[in-house]
């Protein structure tokens, strides 16, 4: 694996467990949309930006 | 809704879906790799619409939608954990195409038969596939069954559901193999993904808007907003829910060999970019649909009922709910002849190719072709049964598919991996799973997939250091790898 494709795969892997470790700890009593809903949401999309960085120079 | 509208909707849906069946063929379907994997020819656009479509069953609007109303917004990060799963496609993706186009992979088991240097290792994994996919796809055949059945209050029976699910898949993989699929496929995710988002615009509306929409939750049920909430997402439900799913891009080979057929790297580049956007979406859409049915039906015993009442309430136009029960009907029959085309490819390819001597590519398509409309019928009779076998096997197909995972990984990053390894994990652990799920059992408080992918890892690692690697296969396979993929940055 190339040094470029670890650092982003590091990134995943960190927001993965923030997906897993924020809702379950520190959102648990926010019983709003901009608790866990927000948070899920907001993950997910980093990530897709982060693909968008990873696929960029595909085919060129 | 009435039976006429009902049967109106799925009848235009028919036509213009066989039309679009009909005008993707094209060149002569007369190989493997024409048939089942369009000639590795695949555009983005197709390829990221067909994607998602395979990908995206009925579970979304009719499970995901129920277990929302169940137990809340863990729901949506269960969803979104999966699809965050899928960058797994930035790192796997071009290696599975590179090795496709390079050694002529049809199915991702032969991949695996060829990189560790054995024909059983092909043939375990393509079974194993099959034992867990095929009553997935039976479940999916019966959810257009209750589905038809729910929005028409039994006018229309579950049999002829079923009986409409099965053909119509039967047709679109038959016609032009991977073609009509891929092109049927963008057709239907188009139907479910605009139908599904005009419907939750219009719920949201009625219940006056986006915040209207939060503070009703956030005053009738505030717990649903949180996890663990009501109790239902538990730590280690959630996580043995998500842990399976994760993997799913790769472990699943309908999705999977996926990987083979783009034309280009930056096909595949709009495949998995498309895919995201689609599912970042449709799974809000899908979540929202929970949620409002709890606004709108508190209480009901049944959470998969949710979907069939929010189609027909008030607050829903009857053409658009109709248009939406198309759409889930086009979810379940765009997954179902997926799998119906790869499980054929994987007993061809896999089975019959390695166990019978001297096949051609012409015999092994001939075989193909013949399988498929078996498969679709041993899928439709375990549908009409309703074995709770089936369920089960239905239930377990995630975690069953998982155990694969580790010799996958170890095909691209452990020069180390042996076949012995691949065997043991896969077949000891999936026998775990089945036995785990057959008598729900959750030692440890773990879901089976949990155990799943834990042991066959200590299995494929375990097993491999005490066994001969392939060495000159795995050097030569992994060294190609990295070079075509430098050439092709």
């Amino acid at each position: 694996m190339k040094s470029n494709e670890l650092k982003w795969a590091l990134s995943i892997l960190v927001i993965v467990l923030l997906a897993y470790v924020l809702p379950y700890t520190l959102l648990t009593d926010i019983m709003k949309w901009y608790g866990s809903f927000l948070v899920w949401i907001v993950l997910a999309l980093i990530t897709i930006i982060i693909n968008y960085f990873l696929t960029k120079d595909w085919g060129k | 809704m009435t039976t006429t509208l009902v049967w109106s909707a799925i009848a235009a849906y028919i036509a213009i879906a066989l039309f679009v069946a009909y005008l993707s063929r094209k060149g002569k379907q007369d190989n493997m790799e024409s048939y089942f994997l369009g000639d590795r020819k695949l555009g983005g656009f197709v390829s990221a619409l067909s994607y998602s479509a395979t990908t995206y069953s009925a579970f979304m609007l009719v499970g995901l939608a129920g277990l929302t109303y169940n137990g809340g917004v863990g729901a949506l990060g269960f969803e979104l954990i999966y699809l965050m799963g899928v960058s797994l496609v930035a790192f796997f993706g071009p290696r599975f195409w590179v090795v496709g186009k390079k050694y002529g992979y049809v199915t991702p088991s032969e991949m695996l038969g060829d990189r560790y240097n054995n024909k059983h290792v092909a043939i375990i994994v393509a079974i194993s596939n099959c034992l867990f996919l095929i009553p997935y796809s039976a479940v999916q055949l019966s959810g257009v069954g209750y589905l038809l059945q729910g929005v028409t209050n039994n006018a229309i029976p579950y049999s002829t559901g079923v009986i409409i699910a099965t053909v119509l898949a039967l047709i679109f993989s038959y016609i032009a193999g991977i073609r009509s699929v891929a092109w049927t496929d963008s057709l239907q995710s188009l139907f479910m993904i605009i139908g599904s988002t005009l419907i939750v615009i219009v719920l949201i509306n009625g219940f006056g808007g986006l915040s209207g929409f939060f503070e009703k939750i956030e005053t009738s049920q505030p717990e649903l907003m949180t996890v663990p909430g009501n109790g239902y997402f538990s730590f280690l439900t959630f996580l043995g829910l998500t842990i399976p799913w994760f993997f799913f891009s790769i472990s699943n080979p309908q999705v999977s060999q996926r990987l083979y057929m783009p034309a280009s790297l930056k096909s595949l580049k709009t495949m998995l970019m498309g895919f995201l956007v689609f599912g970042f979406i449709y799974t809000i859409v899908a979540v929202v649909w929970g949620f409002s049915a709890t606004l709108l039906f508190p209480g009901l015993e049944n959470p998969d009922l949710a979907t069939p009442l929010v189609l027909s309430s008030e607050l829903v136009p009857p053409i658009l709910g109709v248009i939406v029960m198309v759409g889930i009907m086009a979810a379940a029959v765009s997954t179902i002849d997926s799998i119906l085309l790869t499980l054929s490819s994987l007993f061809a390819k896999d089975v019959y190719g390695n166990l019978k001597k001297n096949t051609t590519d012409q015999m092994q398509l001939r075989i193909g072709k013949i399988v498929i409309p078996i498969i679709a019928i041993l899928a439709y009779l375990f549908a009409e049964m309703e074995l709770s076998l089936i369920a089960v096997l239905s239930v377990a197909s995630s975690a069953g598919l998982i155990v694969v995972v580790p010799a996958i990984v170890g095909t691209f990053f452990w020069k180390r991996g042996t076949a012995a390894g691949v065997l043991s994990s896969v077949t000891i652990a999936g026998l775990i799973v089945i036995l785990l799920e057959l008598f729900q059992l959750k030692p440890l408080g773990l879901a089976s997939g949990l155990w799943g992918i834990s042991i066959s890892t200590l299995l494929f690692i375990g097993v491999s250091l005490v066994t001969r690697a392939p060495e000159a296969k795995a050097n030569e396979f992994l060294s190609y790898i990295s070079e075509a993929l430098k050439k092709a940055k």
